[in-house]
Parts: structure tokens; C-alpha cells; sequence
């Protein structure tokens, strides 16, 4: 069975660049623009893996982590997040809520994927 | 420290004049062994001796009996301390000074303009960390070098994309363009500084360099006149300074205090009264029945005298931000914050409407007598609490005026400037390192 990857993301056109990415790799994927409405697809769908934004409407991106941190099913759940928030304090406050890989914006493509192969690995 | 120091200065002036102590002595009338002694302050000299060697000396006899101003000692210690990789010769400053004042008033200067280039640094580092529009510009800007990165990287890595999807790619690369440039652009426009707040930042203390030019002293606002009268005059000066928008504000407040004195306390009437009382401000707030900083602002604004003129007087609010001030020669001021917080000036912050005097020593030896007091500006009202002025009124203790009944009675205070030039490492009320230790 393969892999699956969750993108949670607001950005449409960095959708589009990350859904080619994915695609070429034949890695499965679906996508959330929100942060609330993504808990219902990560439930339903079980993704192998979320890239996660930082800033989203609605819900951001920490308060996504911190609630999928707090439900027993996605405690181990790899989260890659994949922010231009890239101070050192934004950083500790990610790893603080048990974020798996922290990576910033603008991100080299094969860095990317990489990391990607990685966290699905694991 | 400076009285004891007259023989001192005299012979390093006569060295760097290059004329012998024989040769001094003989000019001056006296003999060589007597010369010696004065020299290595072993004798006490005034009156016609010290005016007959200062003009043998070509110097100005002020230089000789009270050193150069403490507070460009200070500065020109601080700027050397603060310019790491110069080795600097800082146990000689006030010989330097002396020999070279021109030289040394130019550092001073240079020193000021850095300190208002560092504030005006650090403002628009708090500006930038805390400005919500820069933050939201950055993030915008970021996400558009994402997308043009990572597209641009897939067009040139992959020769299979479909020719609708690399068409879309090629769409998405120009969108985000136009909207980095579009970002780039209004955050340009928002930090281009505008004249106006240049102005402001390097006419900082303009009004102060404005009533310093007048001896603090205003013929304009002073004798009767009617508020509204007083109102348009403060115009008029202040339209004389020109000064930006941001600072015309802070003179015509300024400006506004002086009036109030001047009018509540006329200058003529109360000469007389501060004879009477020796020019002690809280007999005088008690004759008057006034507000003891009236009566400090009115100390410290007299006519031009070589007496009255020897107040300095420094205002600042609850947070320590200096809101007007008047330097002695030897009494430097802060010219935002971070003087010494033994200062009854802050002191005075704890107890408002308490006047506090006291004899404060400085490290250097130097005493002034100096008073304060607070009071509440804006008044308090439920949950938001009343906003806090403090002044506080100084002057040298040998003035003729003071009044050394006063005088001996003050409690006495040890004291600094501000704790990177204060050689108290002790001191438990000490923020920072000493800069010159």
C-alpha cells in the first residue's frame, strides 16, 4: 500500500509546485488550505505524513500540531512544517509541540523531497 | 577634585607652551621655588596671582581654577571606551581638552551624532520587529521566492512536464513576480523616511540649543502678557527655530512651561524674594504657596548674572524619558534616560508631591545641591492611574547664593553620571559594567 502525504497549505500556486513534486515522486497526496478543516481530513484520509504550513486562515499552523500532539492517534504522526516564519524562536516553539522536521521558505525541491522519502521511512 | 588640581593644570599648560618655570616665574612676578610648589598643588593659588599666570599662560583663568567641564571629560572618556582597536591616552582627557579644545569639542559632537544614529538604529529595530505590516510584506515576499523557486527549479529540472501544466508553471512564475515586485515595493515606501521625521531625529534638541543661545533666559515671554498673547509669541519663536513637525511639539510644551513660570512668577518680584531666601526653592514654594516646580523652572530661567545663571534643572516622566533639560558646565545630563537612578530625580518618583533635597556627591568629588520633586501631570481616574512628572533643580555648592545653612543640613547622597563612566563598581544600584574600569 502506498504512502500518503497530507499538504496543508494556503499558498495555491506553492499547492500546485508541491502537488508536482509529490506526483513525480508517485507519492499520494491530498491537500488543505485551512487549518481547521484539515483535522477532518486527517482523520478520515489517515496521511503517512502532513506538510504543514505555519500561517493559515482559521486555525494556524501550531495550533494544528498541538491538537494533532494532543489526540492519541496522531501522537507519532510525522509533521514536516514548512514555514517562512523561520526565526529561532518560531523554530523552538515548533520542536516544543513535537514537530518532526522543521523546514523554512524558500526550500530547495530535492532538500524537500528528500526529507520527505525520510519522514515516510521511518 | 578640580580645586586641588590648579597646580596641575598650570604646569601641563606651561609644558605644552614650552616656557620653563623660571621663565614663568619671572613673568608672573614670583619666585621659581614658590612656582614649584604651586605646581604640584602643594600651595594654594587665587585672585590676582592666578589672572596674572593664565595671561602669561594665555589661557582662560576658569580653565585653570575649575578644570574643563566635567561632562565633556565624560563624553570624551565614553567615546574613547567605546571605540574598541583605539588606544587612547584617557588619563590625560583633561589636558587633551585643555590643550586642544577645538579638537575636543569636535569629538564630543562626533560622539552625539553617534548616539543619535545608535537611538535611531534601535528605533527602527524595534520598528521593524514589531511592525505588523513588515511582517505580513515579509511573509508575502517569501511565499512569492518559494513559489518562483521551486517552479522555476521544476521547468528546468523536468523536460516532461505536459505543455498545459508547464504553460500554468510559466503563468504562476509571472503572477508571483508582478506581486514580489508589487510587496517589494510598498515596503520601500514604507521605511523611505520622510524629511519630516529626519528632521526630527537630528533637531533633537533644538529647542534646548535654542534657549541655550538665549542664556535661557526669554525677553519675550517675560512681563505681562495676556495667554493668548503668550500662545501666538511661543508661535513666533518656534517658527524661528526651523524645526520638523515632531520636534515643533516637544518647544512649544517646553516653551509653554518657561511661559507659565514667567507669568505666575515675574521675573522683577521674585529676584528679590529669592535674595530674601537664598535662593532656596522650597522657602520660596512656601512664601509663594506654588507648586515647588514652578519655582524650579523660575530658579532656573533668571536673567543672564554670573551668578543666576548657575541652575541646571532636568524634567523627566514616569518612564525616565527626558523631557526637557539644562546642563551645568560640570553636571552632564542624559539626553533620553539612563543617568544615575540614585538621582532624587527618580528617587522623587516614589513618593510624589514629596520634595526631596539632597547634597549629592559625585565621583570626582564634586557636590551639588540638588533638589526634586513629582507630580501628577494627568490626573488618575478608576483602573488607569495618574501619569507622573519629575524635575529636579541643581547647582554647584560655591555658588555666592547658596545658602549654606541649607546647605549643611541636606543629607548627602554618593552619586554618578550613568554607570558606564561611574567608577562605583560597588554601587548595588549599577545596570552595567564601568566602561573605564
Amino acid at each position: 500500500m502506498s504512502k500518503s502525504v497530507l499538504i496543508i497549505e494556503d499558498e495555491p500556486f506553492i499547492i500546485e509546485a508541491l502537488s508536482f513534486l509529490l506526483e513525480r515522486e508517485g507519492i499520494d497526496f491530498d491537500c488543505s488550505t485551512d487549518g481547521e478543516g484539515c483535522l477532518d481530513i486527517i482523520e478520515s484520509r489517515r496521511p503517512d505524513l502532513v506538510i504543514l504550513d505555519m500561517m493559515l486562515p482559521q486555525m494556524n499552523g501550531m495550533e494544528v500540531l498541538q491538537s494533532l500532539r494532543n489526540t492519541e492517534a496522531f501522537k507519532a504522526l510525522p509533521v514536516l512544517m514548512l514555514t517562512a516564519k523561520g526565526q529561532k524562536k518560531d523554530r523552538k516553539a515548533a520542536e516544543d509541540a513535537g514537530v518532526s522536521l522543521f523546514m523554512t521558505k524558500p526550500f530547495a525541491n530535492d532538500e524537500l523531497i528528500a526529507n520527505v522519502h525520510r519522514l515516510l521511512d521511518e | 577634585m578640580s580645586r586641588t588640581l590648579v597646580g596641575t593644570r598650570i604646569r601641563e599648560r606651561r609644558r605644552a607652551k614650552k616656557i620653563s618655570q623660571v621663565g614663568l616665574a619671572k613673568q608672573v612676578g614670583i619666585s621659581a621655588s614658590y612656582l614649584n610648589l604651586i605646581e604640584h598643588n602643594r600651595r594654594g593659588i587665587a585672585g590676582k596671582t592666578l589672572l596674572t599666570i593664565a595671561k602669561a599662560l594665555e589661557i582662560n583663568p576658569r580653565y585653570l581654577s575649575e578644570g574643563a567641564d566635567q561632562g565633556l571629560i565624560d563624553r570624551i572618556k565614553k567615546a574613547a571606551a567605546k571605540t574598541s582597536g583605539a588606544e587612547t591616552e584617557l588619563g590625560r582627557t583633561e589636558e587633551f581638552i585643555g590643550r586642544f579644545p577645538g579638537f575636543a569639542a569636535l569629538i564630543e559632537r562626533l560622539f552625539d551624532q553617534v548616539e543619535v544614529k545608535d537611538q535611531t538604529m534601535q528605533a527602527l529595530s524595534d520598528k521593524m520587529s514589531n511592525d505588523p505590516f513588515f511582517a505580513e510584506a515579509m511573509h508575502l515576499m517569501l511565499s512569492s521566492i518559494t513559489v518562483i523557486r521551486s517552479t522555476t527549479d521544476i521547468l528546468s529540472s523536468s523536460s516532461d512536464i505536459q505543455e498545459e501544466r508547464q504553460q500554468r508553471f510559466l503563468s504562476n512564475l509571472m503572477t508571483e513576480s508582478e506581486r514580489l515586485s508589487k510587496t517589494a515595493e510598498e515596503v520601500l515606501q514604507h521605511f523611505e523616511p520622510s524629511g519630516e521625521a529626519l528632521e526630527g531625529e537630528s533637531d533633537e534638541r533644538s529647542v534646548e540649543t535654542f534657549l541655550e543661545s538665549k542664556n535661557y533666559f526669554l525677553d519675550e515671554l517675560e512681563g505681562p502678557i495676556y495667554p493668548l498673547d503668550a500662545a501666538s509669541r511661543i508661535e513666533e519663536l518656534v517658527d524661528g527655530m526651523a524645526i520638523s513637525n515632531v520636534d515643533r511639539q516637544r518647544s512649544v510644551r517646553i516653551l509653554s512651561a518657561y511661559a507659565e513660570c514667567a507669568e505666575r512668577l515675574p521675573v522683577e518680584a521674585f529676584l528679590g524674594q529669592a535674595e530674601r531666601f537664598g535662593f532656596n526653592p522650597l522657602l520660596l514654594a512656601d512664601h509663594y504657596q506654588m507648586p515647588l516646580h514652578l519655582i524650579f523652572w523660575r530658579l532656573a530661567h533668571l536673567p543672564p548674572h554670573e551668578d543666576f545663571s548657575q541652575f541646571g534643572l532636568l524634567e523627566c516622566d514616569g518612564s525616565a524619558a527626558v523631557l526637557y533639560r539644562k546642563a551645568l558646565n560640570n553636571f552632564s545630563l542624559p539626553r533620553y534616560s539612563s543617568a544615575c537612578p540614585l538621582w532624587p530625580i527618580y528617587g522623587a518618583m516614589s513618593q510624589p508631591m514629596h520634595p526631596i533635597s539632597a547634597l549629592i556627591v559625585m565621583p570626582s568629588g564634586e557636590q551639588f545641591m540638588a533638589y526634586a520633586v513629582s507630580r501628577f501631570h494627568t490626573p488618575g481616574r478608576p483602573g488607569v492611574p495618574g501619569q507622573l512628572r519629575s524635575t529636579m533643580l541643581f547647582s554647584g555648592v560655591n555658588i555666592p547664593m547658596a545658602d549654606r545653612l541649607s546647605r549643611d543640613m541636606l543629607p548627602e547622597i554618593t552619586v554618578g553620571f550613568q554607570c558606564s563612566v561611574c567608577p562605583r563598581t560597588a554601587c548595588l544600584s549599577r545596570r552595567n559594567g564601568y566602561l573605564l574600569g
